[in-house]
């Protein structure tokens, strides 16, 4: 017995079971204690950008991966819904409950965390010497500038225009970040503070990405990218001065591409200020990514969204357009787009901030102002690329007056950034100033089924308009966010 | 050895002391068994309180009384003997074994203990009652034989592992499973496969194991600590025993069905109800007249099933041996899943001489699963796409050789058209195609064994050691078609991976039983276990393949363009250190008390140390000198209480940090999870009061319990908006109770002549209720709040359908509103019942409520068994109910999109007045008509069954006629003829009312899509050599 008891107990003391850690968490304290790690939390604020939840799951390109452009997309009129996938956003049938908006709130929060975190490390990194006064910068730079683009996602999204009432409850704000138990009442304190705060806040963290972001391309925020977004931001604000502002800091810096599809060939032009890498290993799949979802069938693609017939039988489009004849697809069942291209391995990456875009806001900065000739000059320099030179360019004259000019530049964005998702933006924007009744109505859901609503004059059936005051202009808060918050559960949108 | 030594220690409690003596007599007692002889046995004299008991070797000398006349042998196990004195002075015995009451030694962890003596709530079920049956896995089995052990097969997938639940639902995100302990060594039982559904105990060959326990309560699962929260369930494999080799052959071959089918729309229907769908909403009509086609046909089959088991027992004074080989292959009748396994078992036991003993369980099996696509919104999932699938459109295009016959699209990209306009909504593929090329394949290698030494120290102290492994190796493969369904989009997918979990388990018991002072008896255990697990796995895979040539046994190095890879690694580990304590007074007055230690890695080292304790007390009250009842021959009561934990936690619950993250921009880490380090165990106060009374020849045993849960390792939810990561942090947050009253009775009813009937009767009802927690949990379906059972169906209250114009009617808050399916004017209005046409009042949106709880309230089982000369029969019965289930299958086929229905849908609404329970029909209003994002209460049904869930009929062949036909050369045989499932009486209106997409605890009750469950015929044959 004894010799048992001490087998036993010369086991015991060599068999330590229970202090064990884990093999795939690096810990808190660790995470930031050299640069290379730094760099790789970086990176993994990217990821959440580009692959974050849906459904509880790392799917479906939420928020910036895919899904920002097609929930933008599919609130518009100019991109068609041809099956269930995206349905409730399409028809507008969403609701607390329903799950694309609800992964958009959940995705983007989700990514804001992640870069608050870093940005409460760098100066302690800084500090500790594990990295410059200089790299720490940078990477604030590219924290604020990735923490503005989020949360103006969510304002655009959850929140009503700038434009109509700056007073407006806005979406909670975030400048903090959550990892610790003990952190969480304070977070649940943050509350819908109003558009106009919200929109203060996106250009004091831009303002100061400006400064601290070197110039660079377009697959890493850099100064480009903070500028493009204020100029945006500012558009959205009515702020035309700021509007051109911006666009001066960038004329010398990048250039509309003579081919309209360059900017999506590569990602890499002198359009592209910033776009979210996608890879054959991290993308956001085939019930996500954009070659799937908009690609043709005929070529590999799952093709669930193809180009409305509205805006493709639209007398603005001209049908030698370049953007019509060399940008899309089309089978028996519909006329796709050509965008995105890589149906096998969803490698196309997703253009978030173009010169060209810049140039419009620009243009109608201009317009707003008065100053239509420049106006005009400005669209046409995005036009007349994709016309053979048989079309002639526009004209003040030609297009009337200020109110012409504007709907030419409209028009032109409808166009230009078909397929990008930045049409909803545009409806939100100009809805709150009354320019827009609300969303326009659409293509009938599941009803264009076939090539002959392009080519003839087969009435386009429609539905799924939603007038500006209706509550579902705007979406609705996720029923769990009021729920889980514990201490002070934030206001639902009315109507709800 | 216990039973001889508990045995050894009982009857010195009924010897009492000797009188006067006349004649000594001499003998030794020995029985088949124990050839060496019996010891401990009593020897009394008839009539008298004079006896003795025998000694180690069997051999006794007792004195008698010139005048006794008779001599009574009696042991534990043994049938007691009587034996005339005569002029014999010396009186050999061979005892003969009580089958009945060897039942009655019952393994309770780390030992064995005697059922008079248990003071916990422990159930035991014998093999035979199921060994014959045929299904994947043996727990699926044990459903309603047992009180408080709720067993629930919610699919007809083969390799999709049962819930189980032992006195209810016990964790909120930690698990609710039971502990599963085979042969002393608990086993791993998360489904290592990532292609399947691959149940690890469909590795175990039912055939092997000899009886399960169940233990319920507290102080009997107290001895396995932190793990007992969920109940334990212990397996006992068949061994050896002395005498010559027994060799027996099992077989039995027949097949599966599914017990149902969804009722469908023809073709013919479909099209006039598609067209009407798109007519209503000022769409154009896309559907026309084709075939009428049920691609039920194509998924579904009679699955052949069989099964093969040969074992081998038998043993020498010394040496014990227990071989067994086992095959069984059974199909699906959903296509094309099929699981087949190869098993093998040796269990031998040896005696090196009276005091040291070794032995060794070992036991290896090889399961292969053919499985499928059925996810229940996927696009080729087979139920899904089966019911979906247009019925005007054949399966079939002969000269579509690209696609090997099948009808399909000539780009690959969904279903051939037919005579419509549109091909099916979501662009989904031809089933049949899918069914015919993409293949979903595990196979996973299980080593599951333990060898022991037991030394017997001193008299009464025994010293055991023993060490267990449990080895899974599985290794998945899955292979997509290029050309169409889900490979097409990567074109064609080669998928493998490599999946195992290693567990090692070594334990160090002592035990010390004796008797003192003559009715004090004594039984004490002490131990400590050390466990240590790891589960790994890596993966690779190829998409654009080259050639479909290589995509059909293996990943092929060179045949595909792109190439990824992927894994893991994690692990667990725990120590142990643990003592039992049993007490007996005369029989009469028992007592236990059970403390264990436990560490788990799992929880940061300054929290991850437990200790638990249980405790009971028993009192025989029919030993008492004042029960006198010829009525009632035993009565006991007893009562425990014990605070035990659950390790059913996520690996490393306890720490945070970063993970790896793979982004288009690079290879970097993300904020993966909160860490808390104050987490700590979560622990279940459990507490039991029972009764066992044996009255007549009817066996009862009551039992009421209430589990206290408190502290609950919860994955508490965060507001969404503070962006943690899963929106969670493990907390110690929540109470939860679960109270609930067993009944067990069991009789042999009839025993006259060649007829005998027996029959065994339980019930459980069980209630729930959440007693704290931070927030509400929601999911899709279901909600848990305070104050409410764990898991309700939360959503929306239908209101009908207004049978003015069609819309669907809805509760929102204190009113009634309507979606009006108006095109233009959609959206809610106000509903004025006393003018129900009237839309021109703007409505608000439908609100939710409680709509049911999802877990049964009563549940049980009833077996009758009847023999009648060589023939036998049994019917077993299993019933539950007091719970809804939400049929989202049926509201999936109510859809409104271009896709198959519910035959159910022809009474849509069509004219002004008509009563009906389906709305208008309008394309694409799914959501608005039917309130897709959460339960409905249009399809809450009630859950309730009786389901008569085996008839067995066995003939068994005269031994007389064994004996003339095959000399001697087989010596018994037993044909039998059996079907499972026969017949469910329920009001559910759904395929069955089992039927559960959701094994989880927070969502439950939800019938979506799900494989429908099996019924299986099949004759077989019992043969011993």
């Amino acid at each position: 017995m004894a010799l048992v008891g001490l087998a036993v107990a010369g086991f015991t003391t060599a068999c330590d079971v229970t202090e064990l850690t884990p093999a795939n968490l690096i810990p808190d304290s660790e995470a930031f204690s050299t640069a290379a790690r730094i760099e790789s939390a970086v990176l993994g604020v990217y990821e959440s950008a580009q692959r974050g939840y849906y459904a509880n799951a790392v799917q479906r390109g939420y928020p910036f991966g895919a899904a920002n452009v097609e929930q933008g997309d599919m609130r518009g009129e100019d991109m068609y819904n041809d099956q269930l996938f995206y349905e409730i956003t399409y028809v507008g049938s969403y609701s607390p409950n329903s799950a694309n908006n609800s992964g958009m709130w959940i995705s983007l929060y989700r990514m804001i965390n992640r870069l608050n975190i870093i940005l409460e490390n760098l100066d302690v990194a800084v500090t500790n010497g594990v990295l410059t006064a200089e790299e720490g910068n940078a990477y604030k730079g590219e924290m604020l500038f990735l923490r503005a683009l989020a949360h103006h996602e969510l304002l655009v999204h959850f929140a009503r225009p700038y434009s109509d009432d700056p007073s407006s409850m806005g979406i909670p704000y975030r400048t903090f970040g959550i990892d610790d138990v003990t952190k969480v009442p304070e977070g649940e304190a943050v509350g819908r503070t109003t558009v106009e705060e919200d929109y203060t806040q996106l250009l004091v963290d831009l303002d100061a990405a400006e400064g601290f972001l070197p110039e660079g391309g377009a697959f890493r925020a850099n100064k480009g990218a903070a500028i493009a977004l204020k100029s945006r931001i500012k558009l959205h604000m009515g702020d035309w001065a700021g509007v051109l502002t911006e666009y001066n800091k960038l004329t010398s810096k990048y250039a509309i591409t003579a081919n309209p599809a360059t900017p999506f060939r590569g990602g890499n032009s002198s359009d592209n200020i910033f776009s979210f890498v996608n890879s054959a290993e991290a993308n956001p799949g085939v019930n996500g990514a954009l070659p799937s979802m908009y690609g043709n069938p005929d070529l590999g693609a799952r093709g669930l969204v193809k180009i409305s017939p509205i805006i493709w039988r639209a007398d603005f489009w001209n049908a030698e357009d370049l953007r019509r004849t060399t940008m899309t697809t089309r089978s028996s069942t519909g006329i796709f787009t050509d965008k995105y291209q890589d149906a096998t391995t969803y490698t196309d990456p997703n253009v978030i901030l173009r010169y060209a875009e810049v140039v419009l806001n620009a243009a109608e900065a201009n317009a707003r102002t008065g100053k239509l000739d420049v106006a005009v000059d400005l669209v046409n320099s995005v036009r007349s690329r994709a016309l053979p030179s048989s079309v002639a360019a526009y004209t003040v004259a030609g297009l009337g007056n200020q109110a012409g000019v504007l709907t030419a530049i409209w028009n032109e964005r409808r166009i230009e950034f078909l397929a990008e998702g930045r049409r909803w933006a545009d409806i939100h924007r100009l809805s709150g100033e009354g320019l827009m009744p609300g969303v326009p109505a659409k293509a009938t859901s599941r009803s264009i089924t076939n090539i002959d609503f392009y080519t003839t004059d087969r009435t386009i059936p429609l539905d799924h308009s939603i007038s500006y005051d209706s509550h579902l202009f705007i979406w609705p808060i996720p029923l769990a966010e009021i729920q889980t918050n514990n201490t002070a559960p934030i206001e639902q949108n009315p109507g709800y | 050895m216990k039973k001889v030594l508990l045995g050894f220690a009982f009857t010195f409690l009924t010897v009492v002391s000797v009188l006067a003596q006349t004649k000594t007599i001499t003998g030794r007692v020995t029985s088949a068994e124990e050839p060496e002889g019996v010891p401990g046995a009593s020897v009394v004299v008839k009539g008298t309180t004079q006896g003795t008991i025998t000694d180690l070797d069997g051999s006794y000398s007792i004195q008698v009384p010139s005048e006794a006349t008779t001599l009574v042998y009696s042991f534990v196990g043994y049938l007691t003997k009587e034996m005339p004195i005569g002029s014999n002075s010396v009186i050999n015995v061979v005892m003969e074994p009580d089958i009945k009451t060897l039942n009655e030694v019952i393994v309770v962890g780390y030992g064995t203990q005697e059922r008079r003596e248990i003071t916990g709530s422990v159930t035991s079920i014998d093999s035979k009652a199921i060994e014959n049956l045929v299904s994947p896995s043996f727990e699926s089995q044990l459903a309603g034989r047992a009180p408080g052990v709720q067993i629930t097969t919610p699919s007809g997938i083969l390799g999709a592992a049962p819930i189980i639940r032992i006195r209810g639902v016990n964790s909120l995100t930690a698990s609710a499973s039971p502990l599963i302990v085979i042969d002393g060594v608990p086993v791993v039982s998360s489904d290592r496969s990532s292609v399947n559904a691959a149940n690890p105990l469909a590795n175990i060959n039912p055939a092997d194991i000899a009886s399960f326990e169940v233990l319920k309560d507290g102080s009997a699962s107290a001895i396995y600590g932190s793990r007992a929260a969920n109940g334990v369930i212990l397996i006992t494999t068949k061994r050896g025993s002395t005498g010559k080799a027994k060799v027996s052959y099992n077989t039995s071959m027949g097949f599966n069905e599914e017990v149902d089918r969804f009722d469908l729309l023809t073709g013919d229907e479909w099209v006039t109800i598609a067209n009407e769908k798109r007519t209503n909403a000022n769409q154009s009509p896309l559907a026309n007249p084709g075939v009428n086609t049920d691609w039920q046909d194509l998924i579904f089959r009679k699955g052949f099933t069989q099964q093969h088991n040969l074992s081998i027992a038998g043993g020498s004074e010394a040496t014990k041996y227990f071989f067994s080989l086992g095959y069984t292959d059974q199909e699906s009748p959903v296509r094309p899943n099929e699981l087949s396994r190869y098993s093998f078992r040796a269990n031998i036991d040896h005696s090196i001489s009276k005091a040291v003993r070794i032995g060794t369980s070992l036991s290896y099996s090889y399961t292969e699963i053919f499985g499928l696509n059925n996810g229940a919104n996927s696009l080729s999932g087979a139920i899904y796409n089966a019911t979906r699938s247009l019925p005007n459109v054949p399966i079939y295009d002969a000269e579509n050789t690209a696609f090997d016959g099948y009808n399909v699209t000539s780009n690959g990209a969904t279903t051939g058209f037919g005579a419509n306009l549109a091909g099916p909504d979501n662009n989904i593929p031809n089933i049949g195609f899918v069914i015919d090329n993409n293949l979903y394949r595990s196979r996973t290698h299980r080593a599951i064994g333990n060898a022991y030494g037991e030394v017997d120290l001193l008299t009464g102290l025994t010293a055991r050691t023993q060490i267990g492994i449990d080895l899974t190796m599985n290794d998945d493969f899955q292979s997509l078609d290029p050309r169409h369904g889900d490979g097409r989009s990567s074109n064609g997918s080669v998928f493998m991976a490599y999946n195992p979990a290693f567990l090692w388990n070594w334990q160090n018991t002592l035990n010390y039983q004796t008797v003192f002072a003559e009715d004090h008896s004594l039984n004490v255990t002490a131990g400590l276990e050390y466990q240590f697990t790891k589960f790994y796995n890596f993966n690779a895979q190829g998409t654009d393949i080259s050639d479909n040539f290589y995509r059909f046994y293996n990943i092929i190095s060179g045949s595909y363009n792109n190439q990824f890879s992927g894994g893991g690694y994690t692990e667990r580990g725990f120590d142990s250190y643990f003592g039992r304590f049993n007490y007996s007074y005369k029989g009469k007055y028992l007592a236990s008390f059970t403390l264990r230690n436990d560490g788990i890695s799992d929880l940061a080292v300054e929290n991850q140390r437990g200790t638990f304790f249980g405790g009971s007390v028993g009192w025989r009250v029919s030993d008492e000198a004042f029960f006198n009842s010829q009525l009632i021959s035993d009565f006991k009561v007893r009562a425990s209480y014990a605070e035990v934990g659950n390790t059913g936690i996520d690996s490393f619950a306890a720490y945070g940090g970063y993970g790896p993250v793979l982004g288009g921009a690079g290879a970097g880490i993300g904020y993966n999870k909160i860490g808390n380090a104050a987490l700590q165990w979560e622990t279940s106060k459990k507490f039991n009061v029972g009764l066992d009374m044996t009255i007549g020849r009817v066996t009862v045993a009551v039992d009421y319990f209430n589990n206290n849960i408190d502290g609950l390792i919860l994955n508490a939810p965060t507001a969404l908006s503070l962006g943690v990561p899963n929106n969670e942090i493990s907390q110690n947050i929540g109470k939860m109770t679960n109270t609930g009253l067993e009944f067990r009775a069991f009789a042999n009813v009839i025993n006259r002549g060649k007829f005998s009937w027996d029959t065994d009767f339980n019930i459980t009802f069980i209630k729930n209720e959440v007693n704290e927690l931070i927030s509400p949990l929601t999911g899709t379906y279901n909600r848990t709040e305070v104050g409410n059972p764990i898991a309700q169906l939360y959503g929306y209250q239908w209101a009908g359908v207004n049978s003015a114009n069609g819309n669907p009617l809805y509760v929102s808050g204190d009113v009634i509103v309507q979606y009006n399916l108006v095109p233009g004017a959609l959206g809610y209005k106000a509903y004025d019942p006393a003018n129900p046409g009237d839309v021109s009042v703007a409505g608000s949106a439908p609100t939710q409520a409680y709509l049911g709880n999802t877990l049964p309230k009563w549940q049980g089982g009833w077996s009758n068994n009847f023999k009648f000369g060589n023939f036998d029969a049994e019917i077993f019965t299993r019933f539950s109910g007091g719970n809804y289930i939400m049929n989202e299958s049926v509201r999936g086929l109510l859809g409104q999109g271009f896709s198959n229905n519910h035959a159910s849908i022809l009474n849509r609404w069509t004219e002004s007045g008509q009563v009906t329970d389906i709305p208008k029909l309008y394309s694409g209003q799914d959501q608005n008509m039917w309130q897709n994002s959460a339960a409905n209460s249009r399809f809450v049904e009630k859950g309730d069954f009786v389901k008569i869930q085996n008839i067995v009929l066995g003939y068994t062949v005269p031994t007389t006629a064994l004996q003339s036909a095959f000399k001697g050369a087989i010596s018994n045989a037993r044909f039998f003829a059996q079907v499972q499932n026969p017949f469910t009486f329920t009001g559910y209106s759904g395929l069955d009312p089992e039927s559960n997409q959701y094994s989880g605890q927070l969502s439950f009750g939800v019938d979506w899509n799900v494989a429908p469950i099996i019924r299986t015929y099949t004759l077989g044959v019992n043969v011993g050599f």
